[in-house]
């Protein structure tokens, strides 16, 4: 029996969680960070508990992005039906009311500066719970049976009044054994969620393949270009476009120059079905590495590597170097394949970026390795990262976390030892 | 006291509908989908794999020619591409096989027109 009930458990936790996709519902925003105009942004979308009902959109300003003026449209993919609005990025925005009709697959155009966004997403609102109607079904009819009961046995009539009082009682046992074992029962799915079959499968989803280039191709040091990456399924030759919110971004894309003196970390818009777009500018001529890390639907989260160049003279002001930050290393020089923690004092107050206080980006030096280690375990006045290195050599090494109107990047580098023995 | 239990029945049977219209799948399936330049609804009748008969309208836009593909995100299976005929004005009929086994796919609904080319896609859930 005790068995029966760990299995009866363990599927319910197994079914319960609905698909990670976009979808939104009550209690469950969905974020998403974007590079936009220049601006690094988390768009944040609040579900609605009815439809039709209210849909919230606000845009969280991290870096240079201050009041910027971010055009919202929701557009229904049933019905067809648009609404409009317009939000303004703030540290703590207002969110901008937009009423959406009905639920299921919706999405939402962005648009900031020139550039726009396409991001695909499902209003989903839970239904009244089967187990509350037989809970408060069984009780109103118990209730009604018993006032019956009542007044049959004042008068007189026994037989009846018995029968009344047993219908109560069932009620009651019904409204009891449902209270008991509804928690145990899988929940029906929201109100416009995608279907999922009974059974699911094992394995996750085919690989995506990365095409990356840039536009224009051989972007001059300091002119503005597109950096495009276009996702394709691997088995079935299809664009991706079932691509989760992962850490709070459809895809981190790292880019670094060869020789690591540039390093940015930025979330490129959807600009249709597979096509992920982010603007750049690079002060240097040379080789630049692509990172995008991603999570399919149903899947775990996948890293795709490229590369670009950008041909021609320096341009005439480059950018400073960013000071390098002295981090505490424990041990003083981490061995290969042992946890070795990273600590470094936070550039003024942590606010909590990508769903963590701080980032810290590591690349072998050769480019052929990248790592994205997560904050663990301050207290907001510093940062501290525990990661194994796989391999020994020089690695280079960003530290990121989110303050007041900026992202602070600690560059440093450090060196991994050998095992001994 | 017949009275009583007929009544007990009926709640009770309508506590049972309750509960299992919650949970089965209705039949046909019926999708409808809005694109920029076309609307449609696709119904698959009955929604299974083998032979199957799909019947579209094209609720709003100008389509002249239609085809069908669906694909199985989960498992990475792709389905050649149904061309579908144009029966009367609007509504396009495609017949053949679509689905290859059980689970949720991905239906592509590409259209044509002077409007331009547009596909649609839209999940099914699938039986054996």
């Amino acid at each position: 029996m005790i068995r029966a009930l760990l299995l009866a458990a363990v599927l319910v936790v197994m079914f319960a969680a609905p698909a990670a996709a976009h979808n939104v519902t009550a209690g469950a925003d969905l974020r998403i960070a974007q590079t936009i105009a220049g601006a690094e942004v988390t768009l944040v979308i609040k579900g609605t508990s009815r439809v039709p009902g209210p849909l919230r959109i606000g845009v969280v300003a991290f870096e240079r992005a201050a009041g910027l003026p971010v055009s919202l449209e929701v557009r229904s993919l049933t019905g067809g039906r648009t609404v409009k609005g317009v939000a303004r990025a703030a540290a703590d925005p207002e969110y901008a009311e937009l009423r959406v009709e009905e639920t299921g697959p919706h999405q939402l155009t962005l648009r900031a500066g020139d550039e726009v966004a396409v991001v695909p997403f499902r209003v989903l609102v839970d239904r009244g719970s089967a187990g509350d109607f037989l809970i408060y079904g069984g009780l109103f009819a118990a209730g009604l049976l018993l006032v019956g009961g009542l007044l049959t046995g004042a008068v007189s009539r026994r037989g009846p009044a018995m029968m009344l009082a047993a219908g109560a009682a069932a009620g009651v046992t019904v409204a009891a054994m449902v209270v008991v074992f509804e928690p145990m029962l899988p929940p029906g799915p929201p109100d416009g969620a995608a279907p999922t079959a009974q059974t699911q499968p094992a394995g996750g989803r085919p690989f995506a393949q990365a095409r990356m280039e840039t536009a224009p191709a051989g972007p001059a040091p300091g002119q503005e270009f597109t950096l495009r990456v276009d996702l394709t399924d691997g088995s079935t030759g299809r664009p991706v476009d079932d691509l989760v919110s992962h850490h709070e971004a459809l895809a981190h894309v790292v880019v670094t120059s060869e020789d690591g003196r540039y390093f940015r970390h930025v979330h490129p818009l959807r600009t249709a079905a597979g096509r992920l777009e982010v603007r750049l500018r690079a002060d240097r001529p040379g080789r630049y590495l692509v990172y995008a890390e991603l999570e399919r639907e149903d899947s775990g989260g996948q890293l795709l590597t490229g590369e670009f160049a950008v041909d021609g003279d320096p341009a005439g002001a480059a950018t400073a170097d960013l000071p390098a930050a002295v981090p505490e290393l424990r041990p003083a020089v981490p061995v290969a394949g042992r946890p070795a923690t990273i600590e470094l004092p936070a550039d003024g107050a942590v606010r909590p970026w990508l769903g963590m206080a701080g980032h810290l980006i590591v690349r072998s030096q050769d480019g052929s390795f990248l790592g994205h280690v997560h904050e663990m375990g301050t207290n907001g006045t510093r940062l501290r990262f525990t990661f194994s290195f796989p391999r020994p050599g020089r690695y280079l090494a960003w530290a990121q976390h989110a303050t007041d109107g900026r992202i602070v990047t600690m560059p440093f580098t450090v060196d991994v030892a050998e095992p001994a023995g | 006291m017949k009275r009583l239990i007929a009544l007990a029945a009926l709640l009770v049977a309508a506590a049972a509908l309750f509960v299992a219209g919650r949970t089965s799948g209705a039949e046909p399936l019926t999708l409808t989908i809005a694109g920029s330049r076309y609307t449609v609804t696709v119904l698959i009748d009955p929604p299974r794999t083998g032979a199957i008969v799909v019947d579209t309208r094209v609720t709003s836009g100008d389509a002249d020619g239609m085809a069908l593909s669906a694909v199985m995100p989960d498992m990475g299976h792709a389905m050649p591409e149904l061309a579908a005929a144009e029966r009367e004005p609007g509504r396009f009929v495609a017949e053949g096989e679509l689905f290859t086994m059980s689970g949720v796919w991905d239906v592509s609904i590409r259209l044509t027109g002077p409007a331009g080319e547009e596909t649609l896609t839209a999940k099914a859930l699938i039986s054996g």
